[in-house]
């Protein structure tokens, strides 16, 4: 079942079209949303927490319509971009006043701010205000408000801006526990590298339109105008390339040091045919297969950047 | 998050007020616009404690415009000059137009909007908040000033008088709120709006002869006011002549539907407005 | 070479002076206003009443039948009373002055360049200034042109030669007063809504608190809490309007100077490139 589904979704601002006839389903679990500046990935988030009405078009989340139905925040956390705050309020009142929209007594509240602000490793600066938070710091609470009340699905618009790595790291940790744990996570982030250590499950933004969703290799596999580039470790990277430019998916050839670069548009037939080269021994040994581009990025770039 | 627990019951729209109303007292409460409010609120207690000290001196009788005045006609032309054509109405506006304004300025109003309480709840709540913050520090004044001015020997005299002063400014206090709450969640230029309303309409308004004044919210609190009108300028001498008095109970009931429709329109502009935050 | 490098290079070109970065600052708020329909219509409206008694001067100057509105020094200041709206509301649109870089974390930015506290403080009172004078001392010294021209003579202007410095005390001493308390406010608040409001309350307060203890006590000196007074005073001594003068000039100078002075130093210990939060 999707969690959010969106049916020819558009909202324009005046005369400038934010989202442009979206149609998209994202599958419980957790999806990354990526897109350039101005892709419409603010617009998108906007409209899946209700705060903008479609101009057309529906969208549906955990199979109910948004817009002015407020009880469904109850199974939503959601973690803005923008860095807001109560200052004079430290970020353990701020939290459990948060956690008590929902419906918790003050006891509960607090202790289900507590175990957020644990959850984010606040709890040393949780009686301070908010602030005199650093960055990383006022970034964490802001998770801290999102997942105190334990929702189904976490709506996270640039969770990582502003942490130093290694919080960025833990905090990669724990959105997969809590994707592990069975709650969904929509994450948007301009960081490509992050975004495929959480999930190589995409939705990609360009212009106010879905560009691509799915896994993020099947999505390479279909983008057909740019052959895959393989890249072999190996020490006899001549014969080798004598022998697989006889094939007719190779597109090109290059050498580099230690071995080859091959391009090829039938990169399953490909791997095929290098797997039995390996395996016959008759190039000597080969040290390693990789595809560079076979990643988010290389996607990114063919299908954004094109 | 493995073991989910059984979220409650999302709130109700009274709860969630109530709710928003907790949050809201103390960030009013504490606030640096709480130092303005003891400001102005402060000036008619300073002007008390000089008119006391000149009483009390004896050198000097007390006078207004050459004539002698007692401490309680002191008071009442308090409650006229200061708090009800200027305390009472601006507050309203600086309190009303801002309960939502502020949030989407700060951009916090996205923390409230996404919680599984409705739009509405969360104006009404922060209007409970303005109501309280401001009679709280609103009445000590009217409070402090009274018993600066008013001798103790008129007290027992006077003293149905103000609290009629009391209620009605608390009641004036509620209705100018509802109203520029309105005002700050359906427009977009609330502020300018506001002071229009109270400096511009309610002035010409209350001038004019017919029916025109009725659609003022100072018309009505001026009707409870249990203390003659002072005339201190052109225009108000003409707005004391051109006055008409309703009932008590019709002003109550006026303003108390100031206060429910106001707040009622308020609700439904919230739940219907987009608020688009400033990146 | 046949590559050129490619890389970075520094400027090598001319800088402005040292000292003159304000203007930078000062031409951004200009711009930035003039680029608002709403308050260029306001600076348009703001010169109707300059049309008004310009036709008023000319039919003095021409017309027997009426005399009654030959020019005085009652005409000018009255023009500058007149003017009091429009500089309210001007000086109103300056809330966001310091407000708007406060809000936005930009005083730090300021700050970090080679620019001095007192060059960005002048920069922000450098717009509102101007126009508040363009509405006021430009008006009304133009209206002493326009009576020389219509009249045909200098006499009017030989005889009340204390009319030009009236002007720009009266003129001045407005700017200045109202330009200083609202960019002083400005550096209080993170919010120009807040500001606005607060310096609307203070001119009215201030003006009502002066009427009722001047009542109740009798003495005119209070006029020293309400910076409407004051002005009111500097004009009616500077245009010699006769009847009571709330204050004598001096002291009324010397409010306008406690004015500015408590502004100076209410901006000079806000403006700084940190906060410390407790």
């Amino acid at each position: 079942m999707s969690i959010i589904a969106s049916e020819h979704l558009s909202k324009w601002y005046g005369q400038v079209s934010g989202l442009n006839d979206v149609t998209v389903q994202v599958p419980a679990g957790i999806t990354g949303l990526l897109g350039p500046n101005g892709a419409g990935k603010s617009t998108f988030m906007k409209l899946i927490t209700g705060q903008l009405r479609p101009s057309k078009g529906h969208v549906r989340v955990l199979g109910e319509p948004i817009w002015g139905n407020p009880a469904l925040f109850q199974r939503i956390g959601f973690c803005p971009e923008q860095d807001a705050f109560y200052d004079s309020m430290t970020g353990r009142q701020w939290v459990s006043a948060l956690a008590g929209l929902h419906g918790f007594d003050e006891a509960t509240a607090a202790d289900a701010a507590a175990r957020a602000i644990e959850a984010v490793e606040l709890t040393e600066a949780a009686d301070r205000k908010i602030g005199s938070y650093s960055k990383g710091m006022r970034q964490r609470i802001k998770l801290a408000q999102a997942i105190a009340h334990q929702p189904e699905l976490l709506i996270l618009d640039e969770p990582l801006s502003g942490m130093d790595p290694l919080m960025r790291r833990r905090t990669v940790k724990q959105i997969k526990e809590w994707g592990r744990a069975g709650t969904s996570v929509l994450v948007s982030s301009h960081i490509l590298h992050e975004i495929e250590s959480m999930t190589s499950n995409i939705v990609l933004i360009n212009n106010g339109r879905i560009v691509a969703e799915g896994d993020v290799h099947h999505i390479r596999d279909l983008i057909d105008e740019h052959p895959h580039t393989v890249s072999i470790r190996t020490t006899q990277a001549h014969a080798v390339a004598r022998e697989l430019l006889a094939d007719e998916g190779v597109v090109s050839v290059r050498f580099d040091p230690g071995g080859l670069v091959v391009e090829t548009a039938r990169p399953d037939a490909f791997y095929a045919r290098v797997t039995d080269l390996a395996a016959s021994g008759r190039f000597g040994p080969i040290h390693e297969i990789t595809s560079p581009d076979d990643n988010l990025q290389a996607v990114f770039r063919y299908l954004v950047k094109a | 998050m493995s073991g989910r627990p059984d979220l409650p019951a999302p709130p109700t729209f009274a709860a969630g007020a109530v709710r928003v109303f907790s949050l809201s007292l103390g960030e009013m409460l504490w606030s640096r616009r709480t130092v303005f409010l003891l400001l102005v609120t402060g000036a008619p207690v300073f002007l008390a404690l000089v008119a006391r000290i000149v009483q009390g001196s004896g050198v000097v009788p007390l006078r207004v415009n050459g004539a002698a005045v007692d401490g309680g006609a002191i008071f009442g032309m308090m409650i006229w000059i200061f708090f009800l054509r200027f305390i009472v109405p601006v507050l309203g506006v600086f309190y009303g137009t801002s309960l939502i304004a502020d949030e989407v300025e700060d951009r916090t109003i996205t923390y409230l909007f996404t919680r599984p309480i409705r739009r509405g709840a969360v104006l009404v709540g922060k209007y409970l908040a303005y109501v309280v913050c401001t009679t709280l520090v609103v009445l000590p004044s009217v409070v402090l000033v009274y018993f600066l001015l008013v001798p103790l020997g008129q007290v027992a005299r006077t003293f149905t008088a103000f609290a009629a002063d009391l209620g009605l400014l608390a009641l004036g206090l509620a209705a100018y709120g509802a109203l520029f709450a309105l005002v700050g969640a359906a427009l977009k230029r609330p502020l300018v709006s506001g002071l229009l309303f109270v400096f511009g309409w309610e002035q010409i308004a209350l001038l004019v002869p017919g029916y025109a004044k009725r659609f003022t919210v100072a018309h009505y609190v001026q009707g409870l006011v249990p203390h003659a009108m002072p005339s201190d300028g052109v225009v108000q001498v003409l707005q004391s002549v051109l006055r008409d008095n309703p009932p008590a109970w019709a002003c109550v009931l006026a303003l108390a539907g100031v206060v429910a429709v106001s707040l009622w329109l308020g609700v439904r502009a919230v739940e219907s407005r987009e608020y688009v935050l400033d990146q | 070479m046949p590559i050129h490098d490619q890389g970075y290079r520094r400027y090598a070109g001319r800088k402005r002076p040292i000292g003159t970065a304000w203007w930078v600052i000062a031409r951004q708020q200009i711009r930035t206003v003039l680029s608002q329909k709403r308050y260029l219509a306001l600076l348009l409206i703001a010169w109707m009443p300059f049309v008004g008694r310009v036709v008023q001067i000319y039919l003095a100057a021409n017309f027997q039948q009426a005399a009654f509105l030959a020019t005085s020094a009652q005409l000018f200041r009255s023009f500058l009373d007149q003017q009091g709206l429009f500089v309210f509301l001007l000086i109103v649109g300056a809330s966001g002055a310091i407000a708007d870089d406060r809000r936005a974390n930009a005083l730090q930015v300021y700050l970090s360049k080679p620019l001095t506290r007192v060059e960005y403080i002048a920069g922000k009172l450098f717009a509102p200034l101007v126009f508040v004078l363009s509405v006021t001392l430009l008006p009304a010294l133009l209206l002493l042109v326009v009576h020389v021209a219509f009249a045909g003579s200098l006499t009017f202007v030989t005889q009340n030669l204390y009319l030009l410095p009236a002007i720009l005390l009266y003129s001045v001493a407005l700017a200045l007063v109202g330009t200083f308390t609202m960019v002083a406010l400005s550096s209080l608040s993170k919010s120009r809504r807040f500001t606005a409001l607060t310096f609307t309350g203070l001119f009215f307060f201030t003006t009502a608190m002066y009427q009722a203890l001047m009542r109740i006590t009798g003495s005119r000196l209070w006029a020293l809490i309400s910076p409407r007074d004051i002005l009111s005073a500097i004009g009616d001594s500077a245009f010699r309007m006769p009847g009571q003068r709330a204050l004598p000039l001096w002291a009324a100078l010397l409010g306008v100077t406690v004015i500015i002075g408590f502004s100076v130093l209410v901006l000079e210990r806000r403006i700084r490139g940190v906060e410390v939060v407790k």
